[in-house]
């Protein structure tokens, strides 16, 4: 506690004499907030100039960072915003991957293909939220990973999709240079789009809602909210965005199987990545992601001892940091780099009060 | 018994709702004028906090009907009641904890009170200076003191633009300077036209604010009137002189009993 100087008589009353309402006004973005779009748009710009600078082995790494960044994104938009914890996302992935698979097999350029079965999956998710929207916490996340389970077995039953054994993916330009940086460039892209979408869907009044419900359900109901409405968009949003990283995945690998599309890592990488980066915020998943793969890139070689470090870290993040890493960082420097906030002024401190810890 | 100041605006009629043995409210019936200040007391596990959950819609009662200006309200839940007009506090405050105090009361403004932009920056601003918290505007509701935690409970539902406010034991836990505060923003409110129904231990907060109290003991009104009038009655004494364990067994026996053999039938 730091003294304020001799005029401490004055502790019962508030500390200064606040302005009458009329003499504030309520603004969005904050310093922090702008440099970090500054540092947005030249990173996706250096980004996108990567193809032409570093080999193939880096692009195609950075395909599969970005595709797990979206995915742990839509995870953390369910979970951490809409409280709905879901193991069965992989359902939505698969969904995506064998959309570009049917589309290209009739004829469609796969690029082209990936924007069409993200849409389709935003409606594959109407008929499914309306079978999980009754269920709440355990009952929902294993309900969603028993459909992911139908879906996988529903595909591998049908011939022209290769059955269980999977198969390639036809259609995409026999040039490999120009394939790997086309794929890169599609991943970027989306992964642009899909943080972009997250980012104004919580700036939005939906974000507020969002975050209320993330805070305190029944407060959310007491003020108004209409909280499985709210869920419900959430939820397509989530569908996309999982059909989205799906399509991405089967560009990307050129191939696809059945058990690897929906398999439940997908759903465990998504949780891993949410919660060791810090569930409930935008920057979380994509900090997460960052050290994902950091631990992938040195541990790997390890073989099982990097599932085992994996493993250890997340229950280490659950137990001493429960909002994560960016929490840490977040509450240590009191920045928040995606201004979704709002801020009255001149009323308020400057900035958050970081003395009072 | 006063008149009511107004219209009837809220109307309980035979509201039942128990949990397993525990019966928080039994054939409960209840009107409140627009405009009238109400206080509620009673022992603890006497029902007040349930018969909030009913009014707002939280809890589902499972005989009765509840009218809110004129329509039929029962089945509705708590969030469409909200945007009808009821808003309400909770005894433990639920702040938003990670959203500042001003995005608090900003949601209530644009989900209970339907602004949006602008308007609702002005109606959340306007909301926080009624209630004293223009200064901790900018601060995560969960680091908020007890008696700012309590104001914002006032601020959000005042926020949602209620012509029904229900308080739920909003001074308790204060002392006596925060607790005249409270009643300075419970009036003000109050004057504007906007129905209270105040649930308070706090009991000259309550007696020298509120125009008509009721004594709520075992799920059913046991008092019904001007503050000092209830509070000699003799059911009313009893409860408040630290009988009312005893009081409320002798009370609930025969009504338990009652219950399951309907049940039974």
């Amino acid at each position: 506690m730091s003294s304020l100087g001799p005029d401490t008589t004055a502790a019962a009353g508030p500390p200064s004499v606040p302005p009458a309402a009329a003499q504030v006004r309520v603004t969005r973005a904050r310093r922090s907030t702008l440099a970090a779009a500054a540092a947005v748009v030249l990173i996706v710009a250096v980004l996108a100039y990567l193809p032409y600078l570093v080999y193939s082995g880096t692009t195609n790494l950075l395909v599969n960072f970005f595709t797990l960044l979206i995915m742990a994104s839509m995870w953390n938009l369910l979970a951490g915003y809409a409280g709905l914890v879901s193991v069965g996302q992989q359902a939505f992935v698969g969904l995506g991957a064998y959309g570009v698979l049917l589309l290209a097999s009739h004829g469609t350029s796969p690029f082209l293909a990936i924007p069409v079965a993200t849409a389709a999956c935003a409606v594959l998710g109407l008929p499914v939220w309306w079978l999980v929207s009754r269920l709440r916490s355990g009952y929902f996340a294993i309900t969603m990973w028993v459909i992911a389970s139908v879906c996988e077995l529903i595909i591998s039953q049908i011939p022209s999709f290769g059955g269980g054994t999977g198969t390639g993916l036809p259609g995409l330009p026999g040039n490999p240079t120009l394939l790997t940086a086309d794929t890169y460039w599609a991943t970027l892209a989306c992964a642009v789009l899909a943080l972009g979408v997250v980012y104004l869907l919580l700036r939005s009044r939906i974000g507020l809602v969002l975050t209320a419900v993330r805070d305190d359900e029944t407060g959310a109901r007491s003020v108004g909210v209409r909280v499985a409405s709210t869920q419900r968009l959430v939820f397509l949003v989530a569908a996309a965005g999982c059909g989205v990283a799906g399509a991405l995945y089967i560009v990307s690998q050129q191939f696809v199987e059945p058990t690897a599309a929906f398999s439940v890592l997908w759903s465990a990488k998504m949780i891993f990545i949410t919660v060791i980066g810090g569930i409930g915020t935008i920057e979380g998943p994509i900090i997460g992601t960052i050290i994902y793969f950091v631990l992938q890139q040195t541990l790997a070689q390890y073989g099982t001892w990097y599932f085992i470090a994996l493993g250890l870290v997340a229950m280490a993040i659950a137990i001493w940091a429960r909002r994560g890493i960016w929490g840490l960082i977040a509450d240590r420097f009191g920045i928040r780099l995606f201004g979704v906030g709002y801020w009255l002024s001149p009323a308020g401190p400057p900035d958050r009060d970081r003395g009072s810890r | 018994m006063p008149e009511p100041a107004g219209p009837d605006l809220l109307r309980l009629d035979g509201v039942c709702k128990s949990f397993g043995k525990v019966v928080v409210a039994d054939r409960l019936s209840l009107t409140v004028g627009a405009g009238d200040l109400v206080g509620i007391v009673g022992p603890n596990g006497a029902g007040k906090s349930s018969l909030f959950g009913l009014i707002a819609g939280d809890l589902r009662p499972s005989a009765g009907q509840i009218v809110f200006a004129g329509r039929p309200v029962t089945r509705l839940d708590a969030t469409a009641r909200c945007r009808m007009g009821i808003g309400r506090t909770f005894q433990v405050p639920r702040p938003f904890g990670g959203m500042t105090v001003l995005e608090n009361v900003l949601v209530a403004v644009q989900q209970g009170a339907g602004l949006r932009r602008r308007p609702s920056y002005a109606a959340a601003a306007a909301v926080l200076d009624r209630t004293g918290l223009l200064g901790d505007a900018n601060i995560p509701a969960e680091r908020l003191g007890l008696l700012s935690r309590k104001r914002l409970e006032v601020a959000r539902a005042l926020a949602t633009g209620p012509d029904l406010l229900l308080l739920d034991e909003v001074a308790g836990g204060l002392t006596d300077p925060e607790v005249a505060e409270l009643v300075t923003i419970v009036r003000g409110i109050s004057a504007q036209g906007v129905a209270v129904v105040w649930i308070e231990h706090v009991l000259h907060a309550l007696t020298a604010t509120v125009h008509r109290l009721l004594c709520l003991a075992g799920g059913t009104f046991i008092g019904d009137g001007a503050p000092a009038e209830v509070l000699a009655l003799p059911e009313v004494r009893e409860v408040f002189l630290g009988t009312e364990v005893t009081a409320s067994l002798h009370q609930a026996g025969p009504r338990l009993a009652d219950g399951q053999d309907r049940e039974d039938r």
